[in-house]
């Protein structure tokens, strides 16, 4: 906890470096920000990596009756046990079989809640700045908070809060 | 899941400070309820409860300067003033007194929750600021003294009393009781020793008001100390109680004749009235008496003893975070199902010829992991386990309260205290409880007039019991108030939609309906009952920890509300059964059997499934059409598993028996939070998550046929 107090002697330096630090400081606004890049339907679609725990491979998915078709069911992680969002159905897409590409990414919400994310696949992490993000037009679901470019790509960025407000049932 | 709110995410020191600091106001709730109970049944105050709440103000003023929580330590100050004064008879034991106190004890109870939140607190300044000016009216001086001029005592002696010995000497003379000298040597090398075994002697029989060097011959190694006491025995049998060698007594004042005093029954050693107040070791509390008032004449056999009983007294016990607990029990539960999981290799060994001899070894060392895994998981099990006395003596404080505050007269007996449950099912336990003892102080117990007219007994009667049955924990409110009245219960259901009008329903269905959201037996709400929860919540915050709530009332007679729970949620043994393509798991605490029948003996009335089970008729819940599932098929001969759940008893349909095997049974985490139905999950190993049937929503589902309809 070291005060700034300028008045101190041989504070040269520090004058200096403090000037640099103003200067330098229009340019750090530009915040970076880092995005997990999933697909779904070919579609790309983004998740802020600070909402991302982990990324697992399917594993068994255990199907929890009478809930939301797009719970696709529970899975054990190191002994907790996580609801399945399919991202697929949670977006209005037709269903389809799981293969060697799908993962599950563990997502967990602002608030803490935590759900695995089913997709078909994982592509990479993007780091995008925050003025290259621009608002969604809204969609259907709700999910989508907002665009930003990937190359010739627009990716879908999906706000976690709202992925995560599923219905008991359908 | 037992949520505990504010101090979660604290930093370390204050959640330290808060344990301690709750740690001590759980003393000052049990010794103030001693009190309260005490001067409710005309009794005098219990000197070492006044003693024992004024040293946990005391620490409570220390804790919180040491950690600089100034509001809790000026709190504290005020309140160690107050209390002192009342030992020192400056100041006089009242009602109006005990609820400042009370009050008091409470704000630092809140206090304690906004620790880490420094607005809050600050906030709270008006508050203590309100209390301490208030304490200066209820304050009201204490008789005047006696005069010590009568009494055959050197006035060397009576200048060495202190302020404090001065009053209790005082007091005892007003109860006329004897006061007695008894001088003895002691070796000068354990005189600590002596002196603690004869004032203990001493104390079975009175009080020991002061303890002095004494002037009067000893050997060469030897020192004399003069023991002042007071004493409702007869002079002749005090004397013949005194077994110490060496030992004289010399009467100072003889005591007032009391004919009904049976001997042996000496007050200080009197069991205290209430259903709290856990009585203190002699020795400690003798030390720590001491460390009181100490001065300069016995400096030395009062500074040695306290600082050595002090010091053992901490290190008997630790004090832990439940979380560690918790991490505690994630890893035995992991380990646990490791243990599983090489079971089945060892299976697979055993199957092979080639590998069958290795595989017959593994067997041998696996039965040593396996008991060893058990002895850990009992042993962890256990630390969980706390008595329910904490809760009860909560619940308690409350009531008498309450019934100050209602002018109702109720008597509150409380049985089982040392039963023992897992800490968490505690926590969760208390507003259950607390809102089931409420309703039945405040609308079951008529007021005295009624009963009176009614030829019953002027003073209500409210009986907690907990005991053990099995692996659950039963714990029973009884009343002997009202009771509920049916028709009403009924007319009240069908006015909140729960019941159609002409409905037939049984006795147990037509009282299950206390229990239904919305249905409320009182006329109006008030103020004691009115807030927080209904039966409806009750039952389901129990159900959540697995428990159920049963009722049974006989009008005029009164009502008992039985809940029962399971002794711990963390590792279970569960019933693995197979539902056409689907398996699930059931706690087996709550399978009575299992049958495996023949289809046709199910048979079919208005549309429910029922077995004839030894002559008494069993209703049947198909998990299949329960949950919607078509996948697979149906075995063609099913069983049955018959449950219960508390006095309710279903069967369930399901198409294999896949096992017994210890769950750790875990919450499902996600989006969807209402899964009626299930409990939560468990792994069986190898990342394979099972669901566990949630059997009270079942058979409440179960007999609950609106619904089914």
């Amino acid at each position: 906890m070291s005060e700034l107090t300028p008045s101190a002697p041989g504070s040269w330096e520090e004058i200096a470096r403090a000037a640099a630090t103003r200067r330098a400081a229009p340019a750090a606004a530009e915040v970076l920000r880092q995005l997990l890049c999933v697909r779904v339907e070919g579609a790309p679609y983004a998740v802020p990596v600070e909402n991302v725990r982990e990324i697992v491979r399917v594993r068994t998915i255990t199907p929890i009756p009478r809930t939301a078709r797009c719970v696709r069911g529970v899975i054990s992680l190191r002994g907790e046990i996580i609801q399945v969002i399919d991202l697929r159905l949670r977006l209005g897409l037709p269903p389809a079989a799981i293969g060697k590409a799908n993962r599950i990414v563990v997502v967990q919400a602002d608030d803490g809640r935590v759900a695995g994310v089913l997709v078909d696949d994982v592509r990479e992490v993007l780091r995008v700045s925050e003025s290259a993000i621009g608002s969604a037009a809204g969609d259907a679901q709700g999910i989508v908070a907002a665009l930003c470019t990937n190359g010739s790509e627009f990716v879908s960025i999906v706000e976690p809060g709202r992925l995560l407000e599923v219905g008991g049932r359908d | 899941m037992a949520k505990k709110s504010g101090m979660r995410g604290g930093n370390k020191a204050d959640r330290e400070f808060v344990s301690e600091a709750e740690e001590i106001l759980e003393t000052m709730r049990a010794r103030l309820a001693d009190l309260s109970d005490r001067l409710g049944a005309g009794a005098e105050a219990d000197p070492e409860s006044v003693n024992a709440l004024f040293r946990a103000a005391h620490s409570l003023k220390a804790l919180a300067g040491l950690f600089r929580f100034d509001p809790i330590s000026d709190l504290a100050h005020r309140l160690e003033d107050v209390l002192d004064g009342m030992r020192l008879g400056r100041v006089a034991l009242s009602a109006a007194l005990l609820e400042w106190i009370d009050e008091v004890v409470a704000l630092f109870a809140s206090l304690l929750g906004q620790v880490g939140d420094a607005g809050a607190l600050a906030d709270s300044a008006a508050r203590i600021a309100e209390l301490s000016a208030g304490v200066g009216a209820i304050t009201a001086p204490a008789a005047p003294a006696d005069d010590f001029a009568s009494l055959a005592l050197d006035a060397n002696v009576l200048r060495a009393l202190t302020e404090y010995e001065e009053h209790r000497l005082r007091e005892n003379l007003r109860r006329g009781r004897l006061i007695a000298l008894v001088d003895a040597p002691f070796e000068i090398k354990s005189f600590e020793e002596g002196l603690a075994e004869l004032s203990g002697a001493l104390r079975e029989s009175g009080e020991v008001l002061s303890t002095l060097p004494s002037p009067g011959d000893a050997g060469e190694s030897q020192i004399r100390f003069s023991l002042l006491v007071g004493s409702d025995l007869g002079e002749a049998e005090l004397a013949a109680r005194i077994e110490f060698p060496g030992a004289t007594m010399r009467v100072v004042r003889a005591g007032r004749a009391r004919p009904q005093a049976a001997p042996g029954a000496a007050p200080a050693a009197a069991a205290p009235v209430g259903p709290v107040a856990p009585s203190e070791p002699p020795a400690a509390s003798f030390a720590q008496r001491a460390e009181g008032e100490r001065r300069p004449s016995d400096e030395d056999a009062s500074a040695a003893i306290p600082e050595l009983e002090s010091l053992k007294s901490i290190s008997d016990t630790v004090r832990v975070d439940i979380r560690k607990l918790d991490d505690l029990m994630n890893l035995v539960g992991e380990l646990v199902i490791q243990r599983g999981a090489i079971a089945d290799l060892i299976a697979r060994l055993t199957e092979r010829s080639e590998t069958a001899r290795i595989g017959s070894e593994f067997v041998k060392v696996h039965k040593v992991l396996d008991r060893k895994i058990r002895e850990l998981q009992s042993a962890v099990l256990e630390v969980r386990m706390v008595p329910l006395r904490q809760v009860f003596e909560k619940v308690s404080r409350v009531v008498r309260r309450l019934r100050r505050e209602l002018g109702k007269q109720v008597e509150l007996e409380i049985r089982g205290a040392d039963t023992e449950l897992d800490k968490l099912i505690v926590e969760a336990l208390v507003d259950p409880l607390m809102h089931v003892v409420r309703n039945a102080l405040d609308h079951a117990i008529e007021p005295a007039d009624e009963r009176r007219a009614l030829l019953k007994d002027e003073t209500g009667k409210i009986s907690i019991e907990a005991f053990q049955r099995g692996s659950h924990v039963v714990i029973e409110v009884r009343d002997d108030g009202r009771g509920i009245d049916r028709a009403a219960l009924r007319r009240r259901a069908e006015q909140a939609g729960r019941v159609q009008p002409g409905e037939a329903l049984t006795d147990k269905e037509t009282l299950d309906l206390i229990f239904a959201p919305g249905v409320s037996t009182r006329e109006e709400v008030t103020e004691t009952s009115g807030r927080g929860v209904g039966m409806d919540i009750v039952r389901s915050n129990l159900a959540a920890l697995g428990g159920v709530v049963d009722v049974e009332t006989t009008p005029g007679r009164g009502t008992a509300i039985a809940m029962t729970l399971p002794i711990t949620l963390a590792i279970i043994q569960s019933l693995i059964v197979g539902v056409r393509d689907r398996r699930f798991a059931i706690p087996l605490n709550s399978v009575l059997e299992t049958l495996v029948v023949d289809p046709a003996a199910i048979q079919t009335s208005e549309g429910r499934a029922l077995l004839n089970l030894r002559g008494t008729p069993l209703l049947l819940r198909r998990i299949d059409e329960e949950f919607a599932l078509t996948g697979g098929a149906r075995a063609p001969r099913p069983c049955v598993i018959v449950i219960g759940v508390g006095e309710q008893r279903i069967g369930l349909i399901v198409d294999r028996l896949e096992g017994q095997q210890d769950t750790v049974i875990k919450p499902i985490q996600g989006p969807v939070q209402n899964l009626r139905g299930f409990s939560g999950a468990t792994d069986l190993g190898d990342q394979d998550p099972v669901l566990v049937l949630d059997l009270s929503a079942l058979v409440e589902d179960a007999l609950r046929r609106r619904e089914a309809a």
